[in-house]
């Protein structure tokens, strides 16, 4: 019983606390033309300029830019690609993000 | 004096050892590649030119240094414009009647001004392929009655051609995570101003960037280590003195440019030496030795 209340205090401090952090909804985004750290900073540019985004994470060798926003604010696949094309690329793919 | 060789010697410096962040392009001309929509760009270069091997007898020896000031605007996806503010500090040593001269100035040169435009577009994962014609105007915003106690200085200490003098071409970038290529055609029309005009330039540039640093990814956007190695091959036309060529002036020239860039998400440094390969210059025409560049850019 003293184990199962450790684990519990545990799963309260560690692991609710890490889902707490990812905020609101998150998706992936798949775009072309991006092939160099300058590229990355416009797409981030564009992207930053969306309401309720909340955090930008590129991943220059997939291609992929992950987009987090703030509790509650969602993000359509029509505005990423404007925001993608803006910046001059093409938005290859839109889905939310998997679990880790 | 205006960018005094010491000052310069610490911005080379600086631009081959501080560490930083930023994006790839040729380093002796300009890319294809645009800017994002409402996305700004400083460029700031230092560009020392040198030409002494003199085969007139009068033992010429010229000294440019340039700073050249970049400022570029996304205004959407497909046209970004461009304004280029030199300042130059011209020497010409000159052997006249067995004494030795020296001519020299400093100062705001001509002013650039010019627009690009992207006429094909393709995007892939992880490459790009831009075709871009780019068109603009050299504006006579530096002095070009410049003299000294000798009198007037000549037109090639001069700061400025006292001419408006437009420009234009087309230039390709195909771009990958592991290397980039771009090539340039270009072509200068000298105008005349106080009865004097440079002969026309054309020019055909290529450059070939390829990644040294990092050899494997493992997320994120790291920055990039480039070696560069470019190509110049510049045709300029007689220059036109009131009224008859100059035969003593023009022809054509091939440098080779090594060099290095370190790019990161906001920053640039780069650094290369162009070397002539080929020199085949009309009559008298001062050669060159090298030239240096070296120098940021960064993008807000």
């Amino acid at each position: 019983m003293l184990t199962l209340r450790i684990w519990a205090i545990l799963l309260g401090l560690f692991i609710v606390p890490a889902f707490a952090q990812e905020g609101g909804a998150t998706y992936d985004l798949g775009i072309n033309g991006l092939s160099c750290p300058f590229c990355s900073y416009g797409i981030e540019k564009e992207l930053s300029r969306i309401e309720g985004v909340e955090k930008i994470t590129v991943d220059i060798a997939k291609a992929v830019v992950r987009v987090r926003m703030r509790g509650g604010k969602t993000l359509t696949e029509v505005v990423a690609k404007k925001a993608a094309k803006d910046a001059g690329f093409t938005l290859r793919s839109f889905a939310p993000a998997s679990p880790k | 004096m205006g960018l005094s060789r010491p000052i310069f010697m610490v911005l080379l410096a600086a631009a081959l050892l501080w560490p930083h962040r930023a994006p790839a392009g040729p380093i002796s001309f300009n890319s294809a590649l645009t800017l994002s929509s409402g996305e700004f760009v400083f460029r700031e270069q230092g560009v020392l030119s040198q030409s002494g091997d003199d085969p007139s007898g009068a033992d010429r020896d010229r000294r440019s240094i340039a700073s050249l000031s970049v400022l570029g605007y996304g205004v959407d996806e497909d046209i970004s414009v461009f304004a280029v503010l030199p300042y130059l500090d011209n020497r010409l040593d000159v052997t006249t009647g067995g004494e030795r001269r020296t001519r020299e100035t400093s100062g705001i040169g001509d002013v650039r001004l010019f627009g690009r435009h992207v006429v094909v577009r393709k995007n892939w994962p992880a490459r790009a392929f831009r075709l871009s014609l780019f068109a603009g105007i050299e504006t006579p915003t530096g002095e070009d009655n410049e003299s000294d106690r000798f009198g007037r200085l000549p037109a090639s200490v001069q700061l400025g051609s006292g001419s408006w003098d437009p420009f234009g071409g087309v230039v390709a970038t195909y771009q990958t995570l592991d290397f980039q290529i771009d090539g340039q055609l270009a072509y200068q029309a000298n105008t005349e101003a106080n009865s004097f005009a440079f002969g026309d330039v054309a020019r055909a540039d290529a450059s070939f960037q390829y990644r040294l640093w990092p050899r494997t990814f493992s997320g994120g956007v790291p920055n990039f280590l480039y070696g560069v190695l470019e190509a110049n091959l510049i045709h300029q036309g007689k220059n036109h003195d009131h009224g008859a060529d100059d035969g003593n002036s023009g022809g054509l020239s091939l440098f080779l440019t090594p060099g290095l860039q370190l790019v990161g998400r906001r920053w640039i440094f780069e650094a290369a030496v162009q070397l002539p390969v080929v020199q085949d210059l009309n009559g008298t025409a001062l050669e060159s030795d090298y030239v240096v560049r070296a120098g940021f850019r960064v993008n807000f």
